[in-house]
């Protein structure tokens, strides 16, 4: 058991190490810049911890896309599709709004058009795993593909059968869906638009790391995961493995929609989506697919999205900083991947007498 | 004469390990040296130092006489030091003569000069008789061209000492038998060549001393005709071992298992198996021997279920299990060692606790309604590390710590648990010391007395004739003879093995 705690503290220590490494290396690319590094780090401090709303606002959706990311991750999956998910979870969602009597009381519409959105993600997400199981499509692909498909979807809806013909002018936007699904707002966090979608989040959290570490429908996603012949071998169903974990996360994706629409926007907006879906990546590869580390790195994230726009607000420094720092990130902990593979090979080199060593990569046969 | 190698009192410490401790190894010229221990006794360490890989903590390396500061394998090149190592070191999308020549190309004007390199390396394939076709790519080859290959560029970089490790452990007997006549012909040529292993009869087959190694010292070196298996395995173990594992009389009770008319194909979609039938009955060990890749992998799929027959029945117990899932056909009594523990057995990243609970995770009382029970689980996992002797701290570490004897004992304890009523036995002591040889043998003796079918599928033919009551000779998809246990040697079983008689 001590063993495992001090795991855990190493853990999120490393992290946190690279998370210091990035920003010190973004300051470098601000100083290149010509910014004052040390001044934009104050403003985004600031912006940061004068905002709190902002942050729980952002943070939001990126703990959400996270988990989607992380579960599909454990099982070696690669969900590229969240985007995708999560606009044909609002899409979906608007559509019965619109169409639902304005009179239904809003304990009942609001989680009818969650589950509409979740139903449409899940959905959504099934078909590459459908493509992935049946004909061997890789899912890396058809996921990413299937986003084009969502974004150009929206735009139809907006311009199309879904616009908002109560204004005068184009504004590629649906009508504003009734008061009886609008999700409720964090009101000591007001004026922000931080909402119920943040406690929806810590939840999810805490079910993910329920289902991964306590359910044997998360031992056999990790095993999946690890070795899908093993899987095969020990009588589980590896493809049956893939559906569960595109549905959770196809699901977890359309709530995001959900939430981007009920809670902030109020109608379904053309861009509404600026790339939850990848920051999720981010986000859950920052937090060693872990979801309480997702919950982290989710808030991490959040904060340092808003802080800065709230920064690009007040300054000229661009909120493109933040995107400077997530990249980074990317770099480093995909670095921190390839790392002990390349030891691993020059081990095999050093290793003691195993005729065994086929586990570690860097086999060069 | 001055030795050829003088390794003395080396000592090598790694971070928590003393590798080597005040090893002295003395190899003759023109000898082949068997240098042989079980897992992690030091071997490789000891030869990755001779070859420049690492240097000694302290003692002294003497080639032909004279003291050698091998700082590098290009140091050691350069001293006539060649290395074939158990995992080739080779570039699978280039072709041979590339792979040979890369980093000692001839150059003529700036330019590789491809003739020149192909007129050296042909009389080489020649005065050695390794012939392998210069323009193919590495991946179309078999292992054992591979390996040739490996020689071949030693030889190429000039080497005299020549230093294999583990070089059967992937080779097909055949293979082997090839790969023992080269070493011979290339000791007639002057070449020294040490030899590492833990195959005790290829040691007395083909080397002229041995040293052996246990836990990082030498526990002995001995002339090879003056010596034995038995005297060998004691030296390596610390204790007499003794693989004939006493067995209760042949009493065997009804059939357990029956393949009727069995047809399959592999993964490429080629006829794998040709309508075979066979029969194990409870209290019997039936081996099926064959040169590996006749058909084997598939009977072992079709009988667990991993793969459908193309025509044919499973039954077991006498109940049609053809149409079976996997974990059907386990619930019902069948437990499976895989013939390959990391492709198929183990999920190495995974914890021990992980791959130990396979068979048992979903079922009361370890788990209910979906819901595992973590402690239980972890006792359980700690319980079955204790029982079958896996050496490790605890069983939360990851598979990939174990050494390959370890790996297997966490396979074996796993299937064994369920105390099932059909165990296949694939391949179950591949890669594994004595030491661990015997007690798998034993536990697979320990199954059949106490009334337990056993199908045991093994390249080794010796294996397969110590532990089989009954024996099957599979050939090129089909059964072409059946031994009992009584009329079985290995000249027979061989002439049926290699399809000259069928």
């Amino acid at each position: 058991m001590m063993n495992k705690t001090k795991n855990v503290v190493n853990n999120i220590c490393k992290q946190i190490g690279l998370i210091i490494i990035a920003l010190v290396i973004a300051t470098i690319f601000l100083a290149l810049s010509g910014y004052d590094p040390i001044a934009v780090i104050r403003g985004l401090m600031e912006s940061i911890s004068g905002d709190i709303g902002g942050t729980i606002r952002w943070a939001t959706p990126l703990i959400l896309a996270g988990l989607a990311i992380c579960v599909t991750y454990k099982a070696e999956v690669f969900n590229l599709g969240v985007d995708g998910q999560l606009i044909m979870g609002a899409c979906a969602g608007t559509a019965v709004a619109l169409v639902i009597p304005a009179t239904l009381p809003a304990g009942i519409a609001a989680p009818l058009v969650i589950i509409v959105s979740m139903a449409a993600g899940a959905l959504y997400a099934l078909i590459p795993a459908v493509l992935k199981v049946y004909t061997g499509t890789n899912e890396v692909v058809s996921t990413l593909l299937f986003n084009f498909i969502a974004t150009l979807f929206l735009e139809f809806l907006v311009t199309g059968p879904l616009t908002d013909k109560t204004s005068g002018v184009a504004l590629n936007a649906s009508a504003i869906v009734p008061k009886n699904t609008w999700l409720p707002r964090i009101s000591y966090l007001a004026p922000s638009t931080a909402n119920i979608g943040f406690y929806i989040g810590l939840i999810l959290v805490v079910v993910m790391g329920f289902i991964f570490y306590k359910t044997t429908l998360g031992h056999e996603i990790k095993i999946v995961g690890a070795n899908r012949t093993l899987a095969k071998y020990a009588g589980m169903n590896p493809n049956r493995s893939v559906f569960q974990v595109m549905i959770i996360s196809g699901a977890i994706a359309g709530m995001i929609g959900a939430i981007e629409v009920f809670a902030i926007q109020h109608r379904l907006l053309a861009g509404f989506n600026p790339g939850f879906g990848f920051d999720g990546i981010v986000v859950s590869l920052l937090a060693n697919n872990n979801p309480f580390g997702v919950l982290f790195s989710g808030l991490f994230f959040g904060a340092l999205i808003n802080g800065g726009i709230n920064m690009e607000r007040a300054t000229d420094v661009p909120s493109a900083v933040t995107d400077i720092v997530m990249a980074i990130i990317i770099i480093i902990v995909a670095a921190n991947f390839a790392i002990p593979r390349v030891r691993g090979y020059f081990r095999l080199y050093r290793k003691a007498d195993n005729p065994d060593t086929g586990v570690k990569g860097g086999k060069t046969e | 004469m001055a030795y050829a190698v003088e390794m003395l009192n080396i000592t090598k410490t790694f971070p928590g390990v003393k590798a080597n401790d005040n090893v002295t190894i003395r190899i003759d010229q023109g000898e082949i040296h068997g240098l042989i221990g079980e897992n992690g006794a030091g071997k490789s360490t000891m030869m990755n130092m001779l070859y420049g890989m690492f240097e000694p903590d302290s003692g002294t390396i003497k080639l032909n006489g004279q003291e050698v500061r091998v700082s590098s394998p290009h140091t050691a090149i350069r001293l006539g030091i060649g290395m074939v190592h158990q995992h080739f070191m080779l570039m699978p999308n280039l072709t041979v003569l590339m792979n040979i020549i890369l980093g000692s190309e001839p150059q003529k004007r700036g330019l590789i000069d491809v003739a020149e390199a192909k007129k050296r390396i042909n009389a080489i394939m020649e005065e050695y008789n390794l012939p392998v076709n210069l323009d193919e790519k590495i991946y179309q080859l078999s292992v054992g061209e591979k390996q040739r290959v490996e020689i071949i560029k030693a030889l190429y970089r000039g080497a005299k000492i020549l230093i294999l490790d583990e070089p059967t452990a992937v080779l097909t007997p055949i293979e082997t038998d090839r790969l023992l006549e080269v070493l011979r012909k290339l000791k007639c040529q002057g070449c020294t060549i040490i030899f590492i292993t833990h195959k005790l009869r290829e040691v007395l087959a083909i080397t002229d001393s041995v040293t052996v190694m246990r836990k990082g010292v030498v526990t002995g070196t001995r002339k090879t005709k003056d010596t034995s298996i038995k005297e060998l395995s004691e030296l390596m173990v610390g204790r007499p071992v003794d693989l004939n594992v006493p067995r209760k009389e042949f009493n065997p009770g009804d059939n357990i298992l029956e393949l009727d008319n069995i047809s399959a194909l592999n993964s490429r979609g080629l006829t794998a198996l040709r309508g075979v039938s066979l029969n194990v009955r409870a209290g019997e060990i039936v081996g099926i021997a064959g040169v590996e890749g006749n058909g084997q992998s598939e009977l072992i799929q079709v009988i667990s279920g991993m793969i459908k027959p193309t025509g044919g029945k499973v039954l077991f117990k006498g109940k049609d299990i053809t149409n079976f899932s996997v974990r059907k056909r386990r619930l019902t009594g069948m437990s499976h060692i895989p013939e390959d523990r990391l492709k198929m057995g183990l999920a190495a990243k995974c914890s021990i606790r992980d791959n130990m609970i396979l068979n048992r995770y979903f079922q009361k009382p370890y788990s209910r309604h979906g819901v595992m029970n973590n402690k239980l689980l972890s006792e359980f996992s700690d319980k079955l590390c204790k029982d079958f002797e896996v050496l490790t701290p605890g069983s939360e570490y990851a598979v990939s710590t174990l050494s390959g004897g370890n790996m297997q004992k966490v396979v074996i304890g796993r299937e064994m648990e369920t105390n099932p009523n059909l165990l296949i036995a694939a391949q179950p002591t591949r890669g594994v010391d004595i030491g661990a040889i015997e007690s798998i043998y034993r536990r697979l003796i320990a199954e059949r007395d106490n009334g337990k079918a056993v199908l045991l599928v093994s390249a080794e033919l010796d294996e397969i004739l110590m532990l089989s009551d009954r024996i099957y000779v599979l050939y090129e998809g089909e059964f072409v003879a059946e031994f009992n246990r009584s009329e079985a040697d290995e000249k027979k079983i061989a002439v049926y093995m290699t399809g000259a008689e069928r």
